[in-house]
């Protein structure tokens, strides 16, 4: 199979030898066919990785969504079609909506949660000494390697209700009352405060870093020319830095958009979806309906349309990522 | 006080919280796991593990199958990067220097895949992996993490290769090296960097992973670190300081890791972002 000795790799240097226009000579077009399917050997693995791997669960979530697939149908390998009977169970269900809403508003809050301290912490980066920007990159270096897991652990330490620093803290500030004993995790809007900002401290150092990048790679030229124009600071900023960041803020925000979403981590560290199911998100519920109570079927007719609902932001994003990637 | 001077004070007071605010919970970790036990859960906070201990870290070494996850944990992650590895420069070498056709389906593909919701697939996944006998099994872990990683590892190691002028190849070719020589002698040692920075991602990826590490698993003997960790209040009660001890063994890594390729890690993801 070996061509020229030199196919093993089925890799050829972009610029190696024009040999395009050069017509093979006769007797060799076996060979040329052969060496031109070699190309596509290194690529093999990953095409059956991506393909059957990845690609045949996603097609079984789907079909799986259309029957009824419970832990008896999984053992007896029965296979019962219902149509769209999952989709109309949980269309119907109000608990479902509510957790749907739920999981939209948490998202949303949190991605402007990380956004806004995001950009005031890249703007504060450039603002400050040297030492104190040092020692701040260091903080958030911290904050952004620590795995969601210790994250999650460590803020409930923070946040305990009797030995907690924070309780401690608040209550001593004293401007807030007195925390002794306040349990954080009693109901879910305050559970969800806990693991938002748990959520957004991790999230925050990315988007800062990526926004300090980003205003760094803007040409000096363009502030020169705007200050021998006579422009204000405030002018500047929003004539030149806004404008120019836009395309990162935007790719940035859908980021945030899908990793929030999709959150389980931290929702399930932290309190299993409770106090009473009120911190239960949509990652949370399919969890919650197929491996927990091995409702297979439902559980995928959920997936699916969190798949559908991510679409909304992933196309969008997809689509500049690919734009801005211009040599692809 | 001239107004600027207040505007200073004001902005580095700003920077001391924010530097405070980011760096507190990862300090209060590591110091409630050096703190003597009757140190750690006072009514006033000790702020300070004087005199320090490493009792927390005993305790948390020698709970029952800490030497297991630990294994457990390494040789999933291990195996993960060294497939993603193989498998993605394979391919990042294809596309990266080769033209043929299908390749920008090849890369849409990749683009795709590195936006699989995998939150969203645990069921699926769950159901074929126990079609093929796979659960509570750990090459189920590895090869759910190589999907996880593959995509990001061809993407990376695709950016790095590119940066590699084609002609060094080729000069090494005209010279008389056959392709794989080529790559062996010159592409391989200047792509170093890259191969170190996109498998310690990879590691991280799969060291740090949960869901499917709980879903997956369900002899104790075969749970990961993050598993045992994300059970803390079974496996350790109210035993702080042995929890935060265990948090920052099983951090430590990443730690040290994370500040190899920090540098890498903004600029990857939102590359040619920012109009010039």
């Amino acid at each position: 199979m070996m061509v020229e000795g030199q196919a093993e790799t089925g890799i050829e240097p972009v610029l190696a030898r024009p040999r395009r226009n050069g017509a093979p000579a006769r007797g060799r077009t076996a060979a040329v066919a052969a060496r031109r399917l070699l190309r596509y050997l290194p690529l093999l693995p990953s095409l059956f990785a991506f393909l059957v791997l990845l690609g045949y669960p996603v097609l079984l979530a789907v079909v799986i969504s259309f029957q009824k697939m419970g832990l008896r149908e999984l053992v007896q390998r029965s296979t019962v079609w219902i149509g769209f009977e999952n989709y109309a169970a949980i269309l119907r269900d109000p608990t479902f909506w509510a957790i749907a809403a739920r999981t939209v508003a948490f998202t949303a809050f949190n991605v402007a949660l990380t956004m806004l301290i995001g950009t005031l912490v890249a703007l504060l980066l450039g603002a400050l000494g040297r030492w104190l920007r040092l020692a701040l990159s260091i903080s958030l270096i911290l904050a952004w390697a620590t795995p969601a897991l210790t994250a999650s652990v460590i803020f409930q330490w923070l946040f305990d209700s009797k030995f907690g620093v924070v309780n401690w803290a608040l209550t001593s500030i004293g401007i807030a009352g007195d925390y002794t004993n306040h349990s954080w995790f009693a109901t879910g809007l305050s559970t969800f405060g806990v693991i938002s900002l748990l959520i957004a401290w991790q999230a925050i150092p990315f988007v800062a870093f990526s926004l300090r990048a980003g205003i760094l790679s803007i040409p000096t030229e363009q502030y020169e020319a705007a200050r021998v124009d006579g422009a204000t600071d405030r002018a500047i900023f929003r004539r030149i830095t806004l404008p120019s960041l836009l395309p990162l803020f935007m790719i940035l925000t859908f980021l945030s958009a899908i990793w929030d979403f999709k959150v389980f981590t931290q929702i399930w560290t932290v309190r299993q979806g409770g106090p009473a199911g009120e911190t239960v998100t949509l990652a949370i519920y399919a969890y919650l309906k197929g491996i927990a109570g091995a409702q297979y079927g439902l559980a995928s007719a959920v997936a699916v349309v969190m798949v559908v609902l991510l679409a909304l932001v992933l196309i969008p994003y997809i689509r500049m990522m690919l734009k801005t990637q211009d040599a692809l | 006080m001239t107004r600027r001077q207040v505007r200073r004070i004001a902005i580095n007071a700003l920077g001391v919280f924010t530097i405070f605010a980011f760096a507190f919970p990862v300090y209060w970790m590591a110091s409630t796991a050096f703190k003597q036990p009757g140190d750690i859960q006072t009514y006033v906070p000790k702020f300070l593990p004087f005199p320090p201990t490493i009792d927390n870290f005993t305790t948390a070494v020698n709970r029952p199958f800490f030497p297991d996850y630990l294994r457990n944990s390494l040789v999933i992650s291990i195996s993960t990067v060294l497939l993603a590895l193989v498998v993605g420069l394979m391919a990042a070498m294809a596309v990266a220097r080769a033209r043929f056709r299908g390749r920008k389906s090849f890369l849409l593909l990749v683009v795709v895949a590195q936006m699989a919701p995998f939150e969203a697939l645990l069921i699926p996944m769950y159901l074929v992996l126990r079609q093929a006998n796979l659960l509570n099994q750990i090459p189920a872990l590895i090869l759910t993490y190589f999907i996880f990683t593959l995509p990001f590892t061809i993407w990376a190691l695709r950016g790095f290769i590119a940066g590699i002028p084609a002609e060094l190849e080729e000069a090494a070719l005209v010279d008389g090296a056959n392709r794989f020589q080529a790559f062996w002698h010159v592409v391989l040692p200047l792509l170093a960097p890259g191969l170190v920075a996109t498998s310690i991602f990879a590691f991280i990826t799969a060291w740090n992973e949960f869901l499917y590490a709980y879903v997956l698993m369900r002899d104790t003997a075969n749970f990961t670190l993050p598993v045992w960790l994300a059970t803390f209040r079974t496996a350790f009660g109210t035993d702080w300081g042995g929890t935060m001890a265990a948090s920052t063994l099983f951090t430590l890594p990443v730690l040290v890791f994370f500040l190899l390729i920090q540098n890498r890690m903004v600029g990857g993801v939102t590359a040619g972002a920012v109009k010039g």
